[in-house]
């Protein structure tokens, strides 16, 4: 696990698309360790709201900052930021191992691999076209994406849709293990992923 | 703490990486479903076989046999160019590209699964079209570098072309359309270029091949500088 700190600072966000107001004046401070829930009705700019934290977006007002204890190098960055959210698709004509190792950058991030199929169970379908994949096996696989470098900071949109009990349970216990060594961000309307969150944001 | 832009043998270093794991990616995606290559290859053939039934053995002159060559092989390889980037936008897989790879790894990986396309595409539509249509080439080493050169700069020409048209939404006939006027000069040279090989007394410019290079060069290192506006917003 990164032993550095991290910190991710985002000013007065706002954000319009047209004459549609969806984000307005937003401020979130966090540091490795600290986790955070945004909450919202559909349609509120919780998706929005993380990809501009992920700087997938940029905002109409407002700054989001990144910053590491350690040196990171600008064009680093992006690595650092595990993201995953309902437009995040894997390759349908590749394997589960395919996309993974697509995703995943140098050899740590093999070894880590298959910790992480057997985590999420899904070692038995790893060289099963993911287009065979039933949602909420695609679901596990998009959140095997996103931590397969070992992101220190994690932002997740929903991470629990199309997940069954199971999976749920799973989800909650990995966040809840990397929690101490991670900024964790979660778009969520499940109250049992909010309760794994130290704070939260209200959208709407 | 942030340093500024990475040394550039680091930074060459991860570019060479990223571009050897999507094309991996990207040549894994295409072997397993032959989508664009199968198009590209059956318009090129159905298309030779037709205009030489329709010739009923008469023979064209150069200047005709080679505007026709290059009706089939523009429009063939329009068929599967666009392909790389609309796909990735059509399976929304573009997010997940976006995220794994950094946007100048993916214009030159894109740019290198074209030209190899395109390299295809033209080994199969050049033999097909001597056999079929009777040609006689009277400057081989000419007729190549013709052929390359203008293969060549319609596929760094589109590659550019590709991503805008993906973003913007759009399919296959937005791709041909936008993409036409930019290749006229292409096509203009490189039918002279290539209709100069086929005749007996024909002039052959040399002047034509450097230039096809030229605007392939020229036009690979704007798109490379333009490719991250394109892509990211």
């Amino acid at each position: 696990m990164d032993t550095n700190h991290y910190t991710i600072v985002a000013r007065d966000i706002s954000k319009s698309f047209g004459r549609t107001r969806l984000l307005r004046n937003i401020n979130v401070a966090l540091k490795t360790g600290e986790s955070l829930a945004v909450t919202g009705p559909n349609g509120s700019g919780k998706s929005t709201l993380l990809m501009i934290l992920a700087g997938l977006q940029k905002p109409n007002r407002g700054s989001v900052t990144h910053a590491s204890s350690s040196e990171v190098w600008r064009d680093e960055w992006p690595i650092h930021i595990g993201y995953t959210g309902p437009l995040v698709t894997p390759y349908e004509e590749l394997t589960a191992v395919e996309n993974i190792m697509f995703a995943g950058i140098g050899t740590a991030a093999g070894s880590r691999m298959d910790a992480l199929l057997e985590r999420f169970m899904l070692a038995d379908h790893r060289d099963k076209k993911t287009k065979h994949y039933s949602s909420g096996m695609k679901q596990r696989l998009k959140i095997i994406l996103s931590v397969i470098n070992d992101p220190p900071i994690l932002i997740l949109d929903e991470p629990g849709t199309n997940l069954d009990a199971d999976g749920k349970r799973i989800l909650r216990s990995y966040l809840d293990s990397v929690r101490p060594g991670k900024i964790i961000i979660i778009a969520t309307n499940d109250p049992g992923e909010e309760a794994l969150c130290g704070g939260g944001i209200r959208l709407g | 703490m942030i340093r500024g832009k990475k040394p550039c043998a680091a930074e060459a270093s991860d570019l060479v990486r990223d571009i050897i794991r999507n094309l991996q990616k990207d040549f894994r995606v295409e072997f397993r479903s032959r989508f664009a290559l199968n198009v590209s290859v059956a318009f090129a053939v159905i298309t030779t076989v037709a205009l030489s039934l329709a010739a009923g053995g008469v023979p064209f002159t150069p200047r005709v046999q080679s505007m026709l060559l290059w009706l089939i092989i523009f429009f063939s390889a329009m068929n599967g160019l666009s392909h790389i980037f609309v796909r990735e936008e059509d399976q929304g897989t573009s997010l997940f590209l976006r995220i794994s790879v950094s946007a100048d790894s993916i214009f030159a990986s894109k740019l290198i699964y074209n030209l190899v396309f395109m390299v295809l595409v033209l080994s199969v539509i050049t033999p097909l079209f001597m056999f079929f249509m009777q040609v006689t080439v009277r400057d081989v080493a000419y007729f190549t570098g013709s052929v390359a050169g203008g293969g060549l700069s319609i596929a760094a020409a589109t590659t550019i072309m590709a991503a805008m048209v993906a973003k913007a939404g759009g399919k296959g006939s937005l791709f041909t359309i936008l993409s036409f006027p930019v290749l006229l000069p292409v096509l203009w040279l490189s039918i002279l270029a290539t209709a100069s090989s086929f005749e007996p007394s024909g002039h052959t410019d040399y002047g034509t091949l450097v230039f096809l290079l030229a605007f392939s060069g020229f036009i690979t290192a704007i798109s490379f500088l333009l490719f991250r506006y394109v892509w990211q917003d």
